[in-house]
């Protein structure tokens, strides 16, 4: 797992240095890493993508609100979990972010382990997202040596075609289609048609529209 | 660093020096429900901070190998917060406090005028016209000015939002002045919306009492002090043919 040789940061997004500081301090006391940030747009010019971790989130900022930030986090695809934290009255609009798909939500001020125990789920929930694209990313790059014959070859055994029926759909002999076969399973390291179809499904599904 | 002018319904250009002061006056009490959320959001932060540094503590002071320069650095933030919080609390304290009040002989016509400007754009803003119907050779009377206006500001307020939510095709407000009885003038702020129910007349000057469920309540209950406080009163009738009425009598300045 060479995602792992990345520390996990805590990113803390408020505007308000008080709170702040006393976020650092408290998750600094619990051995976490955390990076602080005053605003949205200062968040948004650091994060780096491949940076593993969560954002804890401020709902309530000048020029650029949470609900904002996760807007234009989604607008690019970041997965990166957001726990938003709200005032009193916020109520209606953690129920928007929990609709825009926000991990979690607490009310200021909140115990210091429901904020702890949330941010390890937030964590768990970022490495099982990492794991997942890192995954799609390795299929899809051992779908991409295929040449564009097994491509086509793959497309029909999805579609349960027998060697037989392959063979005469291409015009090639029973045999050429075996070795095409072969080589399919061998680049793609799938044991099995099922599990060959299932790669495909996660990571590439137009492929099996390939004709 | 309060954020109350974020709330503050209109702006525009002043006149005068003494009428810009007295038309934020009227403005900043108008807001009086969202300073009520925003001073809760202020205090809410440093409350947060203290939360966050005294767990903080509890947690470090459990592990053998915590530095003790830690704690301190997490006391003193502390203190910090809690200087805060206080501060918080006295400037809501100075705005709560009765302002002395400053009484000088006024024709009501022109304190309403005065305020047109500024309730003609909240109606704009409402999409609802504003109607004047002013009586001439009005007796004065001796008012603190800002205080007779936020009770005008208040009753429109109300009115606006009254129609807001009944929905109607043209809503109307207007603001009428008249001599009443024997040594009183009225002024009477009347919509065309569906008025009130007869179990809400009862507590309509109830401090905290409001149809509305994002509101304070508090703005009759003000405008009721500040009538009492100038010897007068404040009521509700129900205007013709629909609509509600809300009005304050002042006594005639003999003075003046």
């Amino acid at each position: 797992m060479q995602q792992q040789q990345i520390p996990e940061t805590i990113y803390i997004v408020d505007d308000d240095e008080g709170v702040r500081n006393s976020l650092r301090f408290l998750l600094k006391s619990v051995g976490l890493a955390t990076r602080t940030l005053a605003s949205a747009t200062e968040f948004l010019s650091t994060y780096q993508a491949d940076q593993p971790g969560c954002l804890v989130l401020d709902v309530r900022m000048p020029t650029m609100s949470g609900l904002e930030l996760q807007q234009q986090l989604n607008l690019v695809g970041a997965t990166i979990p957001i726990i938003f934290i709200t005032g009193h009255g916020d109520v209606p609009m953690a129920v928007e972010a929990m609709q825009h798909g926000a991990f979690d939500f607490l009310q200021k001020p909140f115990r210091d382990q429901d904020l702890i125990d949330r941010i390890q789920k937030a964590l768990d929930r970022d490495r099982l997202n990492r794991s997942a694209l890192a995954h799609h990313a390795a299929i899809r790059a051992r779908l991409e040596s295929l040449t564009p014959r097994e491509r086509q070859v793959l497309a029909l055994m999805a579609r349960g075609k027998a060697n037989k029926v392959m063979a005469a759909d291409l015009g090639v002999s029973q045999r050429t289609v075996e070795i095409h076969r072969s080589r399919i399973m061998e680049k793609t390291s799938a044991g099995s048609l099922a599990q060959l179809v299932r790669m495909v499904m996660d990571a590439d599904p137009a492929l099996l529209s390939n004709d | 660093m309060p954020n109350y002018r974020d709330s503050e319904p209109v702006s525009l250009e002043p006149q005068t020096e003494t009428l810009h002061g007295r038309l934020l006056n009227v403005s900043r009490m108008a807001t009086i429900g969202e300073m009520a959320a925003g001073v809760a959001h202020e205090l809410n932060q440093p409350l947060t901070a203290i939360a966050n540094y005294a767990h903080a503590c509890e947690r470090l002071l459990g592990r053998t190998d915590m530095d003790p320069a830690d704690i301190r650095e997490a006391v003193h933030q502390i203190a910090i917060q809690t200087k805060r919080a206080a501060d918080i609390i006295r400037r809501l304290r100075t705005l709560a406090r009765n302002q002395p009040t400053e009484r000088s002989p006024f024709n009501l016509n022109v304190l309403v005028q005065e305020l047109y400007e500024l309730l003609h754009t909240d109606a704009l803003l409402h999409g609802t016209r504003l109607i004047l119907d002013l009586a001439p050779h009005l007796p004065s009377v001796m008012v603190d000015p800002g205080q007779i206006q936020q009770v005008v500001f208040n009753f429109v307020r109300n009115g606006l939002e009254a129609l807001g939510a009944a929905g109607r095709a043209d809503p109307i407000i207007g603001i009428r002045t008249s001599p009443h009885g024997d040594g009183e003038v009225e002024l009477a702020v009347t919509d065309n919306g569906p008025g009130l129910a007869p179990d809400a007349m009862k507590r309509l000057f109830d401090p905290f009492f409001s149809t509305k469920t994002n509101r304070t309540g508090l703005g009759l209950a003000i405008s009721s002090t500040i009538a009492r406080a100038h010897d007068g009163s404040v009521g509700y009738r129900p205007a013709e043919p629909n609509g509600a009425c809300f009005y304050l009598r002042l006594p005639v300045s003999f003075g003046g």
